[in-house]
């Protein structure tokens, strides 16, 4: 206790500087808890888009489907399926899909294309699309035989609302299926991908059009968030095991956007290494200073009989009270600014075209603070503090009390 | 059994030039002695002092303090025996700023691992058995030189050591400070069987002594025993 007491007012004794050195610690650990949760929701908000794009938390197709996507690789043992997949826990909605590939014509133009057959009432509870929809209106299985398209596809095709647009596909049978559908909507998404390559249309005119029968290619599962996948695919696994299926979680259908957030997080913790090394010389110079002003003193504390672990516990002690005060200000600065920033969102839309490139089609971040990030940051810090203050601390105990005494 | 014995202690001081500090000094002194060390600078005052003191290395010889011969004590274990068996005062005081009065008295029995309760009811008794008792939470720098030398030297005392070593610790005070701080020690050491060795210039710490060891060159020229 006596120890604790004279380092607690030994880190008062140098107010201003210590002052500065719990400042320094703060704004460090702020600024890693506020570049963390923005990391976060900049994640987090990638994942959203995509699966909101489409792909869903999860997807199930025919075994093998992912490798080598074939129009016959139906999904097996629908029934069974369309029992368990909405049971599914977190689940917010569930789409069974017809895909394919073909070609969109107009009188004009003709383009490649991703012919999606969805059911407009499921579709919605799991994809933003319905939302995206900027002339005319989304699918409607009343209508007969629409199609959405995105916006540039609809500049390339040179088709308007209305218009007609022939869809030409191989057929599963191997023949060729050429029907004629109506533009009932146009969307923008802001991801190129689907503005420009896809065609939306109602399923059964996809099982039609690819003569599919009642066979559908994938369901796609949304969940409430990307932290309930595992608990998601758990369930599937244990409700479909031995059904010829493979379960895949988002990252595994686009690999591309999990390896770009572990790049990212590589960038980032980069810059946290950057910055604890910045803290770590604050720290170093702090405590050297304080340790070489004192150097008599330790060595009237050694002759009076105090240990040299003793000492550098005391040593230690002092760093430790400035840590903890700098991760109590530190972690309160960088929650709230996380927290303001969340609430008003950051804004990106200067960088939107760089940013719809990377699957990001909302502008405005809103960075997450969760507890493991807050903890984490606090703990890294205090740990770098304490390391960082043993180096000083073992130098005060190898001090010789004949010459520390001496030490004007 | 001597308090302290030294057997042809040697020590040489090598930096950028040698200084040989103690050739070959003997000497005991038995429990509840009250002696000083004096002599010119250099002389090796302070120097012996370090060296009962077990805060410094003979280069040749034999130390024995309370039995232990501390020349042959590891380093590891001589913090410990600083610690049980011999007190300090140093000439500029060296109270520790951050803590009070009663907390600096405090510090060794705190080491030494006496309860709180114990070591400050202990502090207490002995400030008010020297008048001092209003001055228990002041800070040293809240003190004049000669109460804070006063307060140097309890805090040698409380532990109740086998030996109090003294380094000119009246250098830094006036005759009248000087006096009281000269008085206490006598006191403690009547009464509580303290032994001290003092290294000093002091004409007034050398008529309080009961034995004036004379150094020069790094020998004992003369050991006076003188009655009280």
């Amino acid at each position: 206790m006596l120890f604790w007491q004279m380092a607690w007012r030994n880190v008062w004794r140098y107010r201003r500087r210590s002052l500065l050195t719990v400042l320094t610690i703060s704004l460090g650990l702020a600024f890693n808890i506020l570049m963390r949760g923005i990391g976060d929701g900049f994640h987090e908000q990638m994942v959203d888009n995509s699966v909101r794009a489409g792909i869903g938390h999860i997807e199930i197709h025919r075994a093998g489907y992912q490798r080598d996507p074939a129009l016959l690789k139906t999904l097996p043992d629908l029934p069974l399926l369309e029992r368990v997949a909405p049971a599914t826990p977190h689940l917010i909605g569930c789409s069974f899909r017809v895909l394919g590939d073909g070609l969109a014509s107009t009188a004009e133009n003709s383009s490649g294309v991703r012919i999606i057959g969805i059911v407009p009432e499921t579709e919605r509870t799991v994809t933003t699309i319905n939302r995206a929809v900027i002339a005319g209106q989304f699918l409607d299985e009343q209508m007969s035989r629409p199609v959405l398209i995105g916006e540039r596809l609809a500049q390339s095709l040179g088709a308007g609302l209305h218009d007609k647009i022939v869809l030409v596909v191989q057929a599963a049978d191997g023949s060729m299926g050429a029907q004629l559908f109506r533009v009932a909507g146009i969307f923008r998404s802001g991801s190129p991908d689907l503005d420009r390559g896809v065609v939306y249309l109602l399923r059964k005119d996809a099982q039609s059009l690819f003569s599919l029968g009642d066979g559908v290619t994938e369901a796609a599962l949304l969940l409430d968030s990307s932290e309930s996948v595992a608990a998601a695919q758990r369930y599937l696994a244990s409700r479909l095991a031995g059904a010829p299926v493979e379960i895949l979680p988002w990252y595994v259908v686009e690999p591309f956007l999990r390896q770009f957030i572990q790049l990212d997080d590589a960038f980032f913790y980069i810059i946290v290494l950057i910055l604890f090394f910045v803290i770590s010389v604050g720290i170093l110079n702090t405590v050297m200073m304080s340790v070489f002003e004192r150097v008599r003193e330790f060595g009237v504390m050694m002759a009076l009989g105090a240990k040299p672990r003793q000492v550098v516990r005391l040593v230690i002690q002092e760093s430790g009270a400035l840590a903890l005060l700098g991760v109590a200000l530190g972690a309160t600065l960088g929650s709230a600014a996380t927290i303001l920033i969340a609430y008003t969102g950051l804004d990106l839309s200067h960088y939107a075209a760089g940013a719809s490139a990377l699957g990001i089609t909302t502008t405005v971040i809103r960075p997450e603070l969760t507890s493991q990030n807050v903890i984490v940051s606090c703990l890294s810090v205090m740990l770098v503090v304490l390391l960082v203050a043993l180096y000083p601390a073992i130098k005060a105990a190898r001090l010789r009390p004949v010459e520390a005494i001496r030490h004007i | 059994m001597p308090q302290i014995e030294l057997i042809h202690v040697s020590k040489t001081y090598r930096d950028h030039v040698s200084v040989r500090a103690l050739s070959e000094v003997s000497l005991t002194l038995e429990k509840a002695d009250f002696a000083a060390s004096v002599g010119p600078s250099g002389s090796g005052k302070t120097t012996l002092l370090n060296l009962v003191g077990a805060i410094d290395t003979p280069d040749s010889g034999i130390i024995r303090i309370a039995g232990l011969e501390i020349t042959a004590t590891p380093a590891s274990r001589l913090a410990e025996f600083r610690l049980r068996h011999i007190g300090f005062v140093f000439q500029s005081f060296n109270l520790f700023p951050v803590l009070s009065v009663i907390e600096n008295l405090a510090f060794v029995p705190a080491l030494q691992g006496m309860p709180k309760a114990e070591r400050e009811a202990r502090a207490e008794r002995l400030l008010a058995e020297v008048g001092m008792g209003a001055l228990r939470d002041k800070r040293p720098d809240e003190l004049s030189g000669g109460q804070q030398q006063r307060v140097a030297v309890l805090r040698a005392i409380l532990p109740e050591p086998d030996l109090v070593l003294a380094d000119e610790p009246t250098a830094n005070l006036d005759s009248e400070n000087a006096a009281l701080l000269l008085d206490m020690m006598g006191r403690l050491n009547r009464e509580r069987g303290v032994t001290f060795l003092f290294s000093t210039h002091d004409p007034a710490v050398m008529s309080r002594a009961r034995r004036l060891i004379r150094l020069r060159d790094g020998r004992i020229i003369s050991d006076e025993v003188r009655e009280p």
